[in-house]
């Protein structure tokens, strides 16, 4: 099991939904409103008069398998429009209720 | 959720939304009548009471001051004044304003049933009348006759008054110019002598004969029958054969002491007529009338002069041959060809306005986008005009005008960001969510400031107020509504029209590809001049302020008025002989200047001109100046388009030609056949309060002369008019207490022989009219005839006035006016070019302070001063609480105290801009430029927002003062001067419209497009120069507090 962390443009959420329904992801968390900025490139997200834009998150929990399909979906995503931004970060799942 | 994330995921709802805004708009525009003035409620009523054949002096007394006593009660007062003039008391009451007119006409009423009874015998029932914008003339007829001449009154009265008044709409119409018949028996004083008769004998008699008497009921067989006597007259000649009396027992007939007359009354009204005829002949000076014709309050005048119009070949088929009717003025065709000009405006404006979003944009789409939410809000105005009960007028189109720049504004805000988040790759449903979210503050904050302007403008009282009221209205409704708009509709058509990566065809590379260019090597330019004016701060800011001072001096040159003349094709025309002069006289010379001028000017199409008094029946004719040595004129010339020579270019050729007859004392030629407002030039009133006429009149010739010395003042004219010789007989008491009479009766004789006695009706065909007997024109000429008056006294003994008294001449004011229950003489005293109103007030109540004021008079000043500073007071008020919620409203957005003081400083080169605009092109400052001073407030202010609004957005990104500043400026140049010249552009149609009544709005677009185009230049520059002093002021504060802080924790 592993979980992947995607933080992205608001202006993404629909995609990122579109992407999880055809590969039969169906659990997810999502935070609407969170704010942040990129290490090298990634303008800042701060939802403020400045910085106007901001993030959403999604954390969902895949099978092993199924991780490296979805970031390399979340790459093509990402490469379309480079400008919005978007990052996935994968993490093992220890255990589970 | 959010409003505009609502109205993106519900396109339908919120385009049908729009559409039933739009359906209740078109449907308020059908019920809307066209009118060329929003209404304006009148704060005065004025009662009219006449009472034949009364002086001046008499009808103060008499009339005009038991009317005042009696109406000074009715509550919400403001003043009182009177005329009080020949025949005539004129009382008029001045409300607070915002009384309830119609409240007070009722007060008013009630009060003058109290009074009725105690007004003398022979005056008239007092007449109430109301004077708005509702009560001028929508349609004035002209009326010739030939041998219909003598039964004219009743025929028009008949066929033509009655079948108008029906049609619904029309209030009142009024016959001018016709006398009406009266039935006159002209007596021979010699005759009535030799027989012992005397007028009041005759006129008991005819009285006595003339009766219809009812005489009871008789029993006949099984019927009862009922008696009658029909005395009355059927026939004028019936007259002759009364018998008046006997003597040496021979019956003596009215006819042997007399001779009757039927036909127009002696002193009445003549009108004549020129016009082209309905075989198209052109007649001038021809006899006949006028008929005046005034719509209901609130109706449709456009409407309502077609109805009249279309009724009267109608009512021409029922009319003798020879009566012909004719049309002098119509004011439908003015005001329709003023508002279609308008409407052009209008449009071209639209199509303006669509060209610069297209050249900015470069995308059809998004221009559609913008464009759409000008019919939308401009259409919801119209559901804003029914509801309130306005009309389509100047005003309210004009605003229209004005609004079409401004609504675009906020959706090319919204649209622009919208599709940056478009190019930066969002999708376009969450990018229109997003991108409105971003820009939804600053949008609703940019609205705030125009309410902040415009809102205030409906607050002002006055007559300013009822044209900026609506104004205010209009534009705030529209502005919410674009807003709206802006963040519902546009986010909702940009997420379904919008496509990522346009496809762009070779047409679109041909067109817009150069423009592109254009724009960025703009772009570049601007950017230059910024890096120089920002290191150059001192000189920028010393430039600018120069240029501001310079501009100023301009003001001095720039004339002003009230209200621009427009060329609606009307003149009136009024001149004035030596007062005294005969009517006939009068009438020769009308004759003379009618044919002169229908020979000169061939572009009058119709005129009719009155001379002599007005008869006391005819209210529309009797509160304008009339008598017998006044001549008015109505002329109609073609419309504009169809002369070469303007309105004001006639009027003066006219004045020039009547200044070569030397017999007129005085004339006035009127552009635009009324006075507008208060034109012209200024004038300081001195008003003189006393009783005594001498004194008072001594007291203003005296300060006249002073007021004429001092440097500035050109002429002074006097209010009480030059004095009427009158004659006046003196009865002697004792001579009349030794023949056993009195004054009263004594006056009444002479009242009966020379004004002559009414005892009695000749009716016909269901009307009446007066029997007058007296005596007959050729034996009431001279002052032997009135010295040789007989009075009979109780004994039947006859003694002439000679032995009574003495007739002799004396002179007396035409008219005494009164204010607030004194008699009042107002000198005003006109201005020269170059005399500064204020000052000149302040030397006259110099003059009046050293003037040795005699006891029981009292002086104030008033006038165009008092005007112009109580209507200064207002706008400047006005100008204050505009510029102080201006700030208010930017201070709470930015946060900050500094940033509005910033933005501000664009507002001074607006008035820059509007006085070398209006320097250039000569136009006059009035209030219609006011009007577009004042908006220019809020336009201004805009850019400074959009600018500053960046500014501070670049500086929170990390950037350093100079640089934010430049980068601001670079990115913001377009939509500054998109949302500029779509406003700018917009004006231009009314600024150099050329169409009827173009005249109006001109100096208003004038007004805002050099103000705003000028202040806009001048933004660019000095607004981020004048941020990068105080930001870096601010930072070098904060550094040196930071080393003082520094220092102290050091030691």
């Amino acid at each position: 099991m592993k979980a992947v962390f995607i933080t992205f443009d608001q202006a993404h959420y629909e995609s990122i939904l579109h992407i999880l329904d055809r590969n039969g992801m169906r659990g997810f968390t999502y935070w609407e409103n969170v704010q942040g900025r990129g290490s090298k490139t990634g303008e800042p997200h701060y939802g403020s008069h400045a910085w106007p834009s901001t993030n959403s998150s999604i954390m969902t929990i895949v099978e092993d398998d199924k991780a490296p399909k979805l970031l390399q979906l979340l790459r093509n995503l990402d490469k379309s429009k480079e400008a919005l931004g978007l990052r996935a970060f994968v993490m093992n799942v220890e255990d589970t209720i | 959720m959010s409003l505009y994330a609502t109205a993106v995921k519900k396109p339908i709802t919120t385009a049908l939304c729009f559409v039933a805004i739009v359906v209740i708009g078109l449907f308020s525009l059908t019920r809307l009548s066209i009118d060329l003035y929003p209404q304006i409620e009148t704060n005065t009523i004025m009662v009219l009471t006449a009472y034949p054949g009364a002086s001046a002096a008499d009808i103060e007394t008499n009339v005009t001051k038991i009317m005042e006593n009696t109406l000074n009660t009715v509550s919400d007062l403001k003043h009182i004044t009177s005329q009080s003039k020949e025949n005539m008391s004129i009382v008029t009451l001045e409300f607070e304003y915002g009384t309830d007119i119609d409240v007070a006409t009722n007060d008013v009423r009630d009060k003058l049933d109290q009074v009725k009874n105690t007004l003398p015998d022979n005056a008239e029932n007092p007449v109430l009348f109301k004077f708005g914008t509702d009560d001028i003339p929508i349609v004035i007829l002209s009326v010739t006759a030939d041998e219909s001449m003598n039964a004219l009154y009743k025929i028009l009265d008949d066929k033509v008054s009655n079948p108008l008044k029906r049609i619904s709409g029309v209030g009142a119409v009024s016959i001018s110019g016709i006398p009406q018949r009266e039935i006159k028996v002209y007596c021979n004083p010699q005759k009535l002598e030799a027989y012992g008769l005397s007028i009041e004998t005759i006129s008991n008699i005819i009285a006595m004969e003339n009766l219809n008497t009812p005489g009871g009921n008789i029993d006949m067989g099984s019927n009862t029958y009922s008696l009658r006597v029909q005395g009355e007259f059927t026939e004028t000649e019936q007259l002759y054969d009364i018998v008046v009396g006997a003597k040496d027992g021979k019956v003596i007939y009215l006819r042997d002491v007399a001779r009757i007359e039927d036909g127009p009354q002696e002193r009445a009204q003549e009108a004549y007529v020129t016009g082209t005829s309905g075989s198209g002949d052109f007649y001038v000076g021809k006899s006949g009338g006028a008929i005046f014709i005034q719509k209901q309050s609130g109706a449709n005048s456009v409407k309502i002069s077609q109805a009249v119009l279309d009724k009267i070949p109608e009512i021409q088929k029922t009319l003798p041959s020879d009566v012909k009717i004719g049309i002098i003025t119509n004011t439908s065709t003015s005001i329709e060809n003023t508002i279609q000009s308008l409407v052009e405006t209008i449009y071209v404006t639209f199509i303006i306005v669509m060209f610069v979003v297209l050249i900015f944009l470069g995308r059809w789409r998004a221009t559609f986008i913008i464009i759409l939410t000008i019919p939308i809000s401009l259409i919801a105005s119209f559901a804003y005009l029914l509801v309130s009960g306005n009309t389509l007028n100047i005003i309210s189109l004009s605003s229209l005008s004005i609004a079409i720049g401004m609504v675009v504004d906020d959706a090319i805000v919204v649209l622009e960001n919208v599709t940056n988040h478009i190019d930066r790759g969002s999708d376009p449903k969450q990018a229109a969510i997003h991108g409105t979210n971003e820009v939804a503050i600053s949008v609703i904050a940019s609205t705030l400031t125009m309410l902040a302007v415009f809102l205030p403008l409906t607050m002002v009282p006055g007559m300013a107020g009822i044209l900026f009221r609506q104004l205010g209205w209009i534009v705030s409704i529209i502005m919410i509504i674009s807003t709206i708009g802006a963040l519902t509709l546009t986010p909702m058509l940009c997420s379904q029209f919008l496509r990522q990566d346009p496809k762009k065809g070779k047409v679109w590379q041909l067109i817009f590809v150069p423009i592109e260019k254009g724009l960025d090597s703009l772009d570049v330019f601007y950017e230059r001049c910024l890096k120089w004016v920002v290191s150059h701060r001192t000189i920028t800011i010393i430039a600018a302020f120069l240029i501001f001072a310079g501009s100023i001096q301009l003001a001095r040159v720039i004339p002003t008025e009230f209200f621009p003349t427009n060329d609606n094709g009307r003149i009136g025309m009024k001149v004035e002989l030596p007062v005294g002069t005969r009517s006939e006289i009068a009438r020769d010379l009308a004759k003379r200047i009618e044919s002169e001028f229908a020979e000169k000017y061939p572009e009058i199409k119709a005129s009719s001109f009155t001379v002599g008094a007005a008869d006391a029946d005819n209210v529309w004719a009797s509160i304008q100046e009339n008598g017998s040595h006044i001549i008015s004129w109505n002329m109609n010339l073609t419309s504009v388009g169809e002369r070469e020579r303007g309105l004001t270019e006639i009027v003066d050729l006219m004045n020039k030609d009547l200044a070569k007859y030397p017999e007129i004392k005085k004339y006035q030629v009127l552009a635009g056949g009324s006075h507008g407002g208060v034109g012209g030039q200024a004038a300081v009133d001195v008003e003189i309060y006393g009783y005594d006429l001498q004194k008072t009149d001594e007291f203003a010739q005296d300060i006249t002369k002073k007021l004429l010395a001092l440097d500035g003042i050109v002429s002074v004219t006097n209010s009480r008019g030059d004095y009427i010789p009158e004659y006046q007989v003196d009865f002697d008491r004792e001579k009349l207490a030794l023949n056993g009479l009195n004054i009263a009766t004594a006056s009444q004789y002479l009242r009966n022989r020379i004004n002559g006695s009414v005892t009695s009706y000749y009716r016909e065909d269901g009307d009446e009219y007066d029997i007058k007997v007296r005596y007959a024109p050729e034996n009431r000429e001279t002052i032997e005839d009135i010295e040789n008056i007989l009075i009979y006294n109780n004994q039947g003994k006859g003694v002439r006035i000679r032995d009574l008294g003495t007739v002799v001449e004396r002179m007396t004011p035409p008219t005494i006016e009164r204010k607030n229950r004194e008699r009042m003489i107002t000198l005003s005293a006109i201005l020269g070019q170059k005399a500064v109103l204020g000052e000149m007030a302040g030397q006259i109540q110099q003059v009046l302070k050293d003037a040795d004021i005699p006891n029981g008079i009292t002086t104030s000043i008033g006038g165009t001063f008092e005007d112009q500073q109580d209507t200064f007071r207002d706008l400047i008020t006005l100008g204050i609480m505009i510029i102080l919620l201006v700030f208010i409203v930017l201070a709470a957005q930015f946060e900050s105290m500094t940033d509005p003081f910033i933005i501000m400083f664009s507002l001074p080169f607006a008035f820059t801009g509007v006085f070398i605009g209006l320097a250039i092109t000569n136009t006059p400052l009035g209030v219609m430029a006011m009007i577009g001073v004042i908006m220019l407030a809020g336009i201004v202010v805009k850019n400074g927002i959009v600018l500053i609004d960046y500014t501070i957005l670049n500086r929170e990104r990390g950037l350093s003062v100079r640089k934010a500043v430049i980068n601001a400026g670079r990115s913001r140049l377009r939509p500054v001067l998109m949302t500029t010249l779509t406003t700018v552009l917009g004006m231009i149609p009314m600024a150099v419209g050329r169409g009827e009544g173009s005249e109006m709005w001109r100096s208003m677009g004038m007004t805002v497009a050099w103000g705003l185009a000028f202040s806009t230049l001048i933004t660019l520059i000095i607004v981020p120069t004048v941020y990068c002093v105080f930001a870096k002021n601010g930072i070098k504060r904060r550094r040196k507090k930071l080393a003082k802080q520094l220092a102290v924790a050091s030691n």
